[in-house]
């Protein structure tokens, strides 16, 4: 078993760290350090790619770097010069792209791929007349098929907050909701009746506001018509019977408008 | 396949958190330990300059755990741990026999990058050999205390 362990290996310290009582190395012998570990620097370049960055740039970056590996080596120090190398040109190659604001574009890019990839997939709906595949939302929106599916996962991060999930547990989302609202029934209802109400007699109407609107007995409607209370009762029973049935009928068919 | 908590339903993982992830021994498929790595670490807080090493660092744990064996029939086994102190990742290969004869042709050099690599990207690491397998693994701290 082999395990190394590192205190700060994003910061790299060893490699920024000038030692003045270095031994110099011949030009020879620096050359001939830079030729042999070139290989090194183009393997490291290459597992930056896909990045939005052209390769031969990420070469040079990484060419620069060993440069001052070789002039920053100290072998009494007594660490691989491989080693110390690779973490040089990862160190370089990781503040090549923090630079250049990569670190902030990481995130943005892959928001607004996200959101290009929508307009990608409407596109191709039509084209195509069927879903696009991964494979080809890569190639219209010029990305990587990785960095598609990274986009749809982080796109799905912000889309798909469970309804139970909350910053307060104390406040859920569900909680937030609201529940059904009686008065949208009462609504609904007075849109049934008010057609049903119309086709009755007039007088039948206003027994019927007296009775349910004004809230007045079935007695004080009598007096008020000038009929008995009786008379009231079964006008009533069959004006309301004659509602249900309009009412009914209107909600067997389909709406007319 | 994938064993582990529920994602989509849940902000961040916590101490003891364990995600499992198996996959046939392609390259072309590390793609998914990497997707894996940067869902975990965003949920574990890491930043995304960590986030980005530890997506470079899963590449190479899964190369280190495919040296030396035939990996035609196998599959990696990638285990994250969330631990308070750090997350860590292990990369078993299983299924697979070691390699007859000659070694890769990437062997011992691709082994010593991975490792450089490995080096300069996490806190620690190391490989093991289980039955003529390897189980590589890597430890990268968390910052502050758990989300």
């Amino acid at each position: 078993m082999t395990a190394r362990g590192h205190d700060a290996p994003a910061h790299l310290p060893a490699a920024t760290d000038e030692s003045p009582e270095r031994p110099s190395l011949s030009d020879a012998a620096r050359d001939a350090m830079i030729t042999d570990n070139l290989g090194l620097a183009h393997q490291l370049a290459r597992r930056f790619l896909h990045r939005g960055e052209p390769l031969e740039d990420l070469v040079q970056v990484a060419s620069v770097a060993l440069v001052k590996s070789v002039d920053r080596f100290d072998p009494e120090r007594g660490v691989d010069f491989a080693a110390f190398a690779t973490r040089t040109i990862i160190g370089e190659l990781k503040r090549h792209f923090r630079d250049k604001g990569w670190a902030v574009r990481a995130s943005r890019r892959v928001q607004e791929l996200y959101l290009e990839l929508g307009h990608a997939t409407s596109t191709l709906v039509q084209q195509l007349g069927r879903s696009p595949t991964v494979a080809e939302l890569a190639q219209m929106t010029g990305s990587s098929e990785e960095a598609v599916l990274e986009a749809i996962e982080a796109g799905q991060g912000y889309r798909a907050a469970s309804i139970d999930a909350s910053e307060n547990e104390d406040d859920p989302l569900s909680a937030r909701m609201g529940e059904r609202d009686a008065r949208f029934d009462a609504v609904e209802e007075r849109a049934l009746l008010a057609p049903a109400l119309a086709r009755l007699p007039a007088r039948e109407q206003a027994i019927l506001r007296m009775r349910f609107v004004q809230g007045l007995t079935q007695s004080e409607i009598a007096v008020s018509i000038g009929v008995s209370q009786m008379h009231v009762s079964r006008l009533l029973a069959a004006s309301l019977q004659e509602l249900r049935q309009h009412i009914g009928s209107d909600s067997d068919d389909e709406p007319a408008d | 396949m994938i064993d582990g908590p529920d994602l989509a339903g849940s902000d961040t993982l916590g101490d003891g958190d364990c995600v499992t992830l198996i996959f046939p021994a392609r390259g072309d498929l590390v793609v998914l330990a990497r997707l894996v790595a940067s869902a975990i670490s965003t949920r574990v807080g890491f930043d995304i300059e960590e986030l980005e090493d530890l997506r470079l660092a899963v590449g190479e744990l899964c190369l280190l755990a495919l040296q030396g064996s035939d990996a035609r029939h196998g599959d990696l086994r990638l285990e994250f741990t969330v631990s308070p102190a750090s997350l860590d990742i292990a990369c078993t290969l299983a299924g697979a026999a070691p390699a007859r004869g000659a070694p890769n042709a990437d062997g011992p050099a691709a082994d010593e990058l991975s490792e450089q690599i490995l080096a300069a990207l996490v806190d620690e690491h190391g490989r093991e050999r289980q039955d003529g397998l390897v189980r590589a693994w890597l430890r990268k701290r968390r910052k502050g205390p758990l989300a």
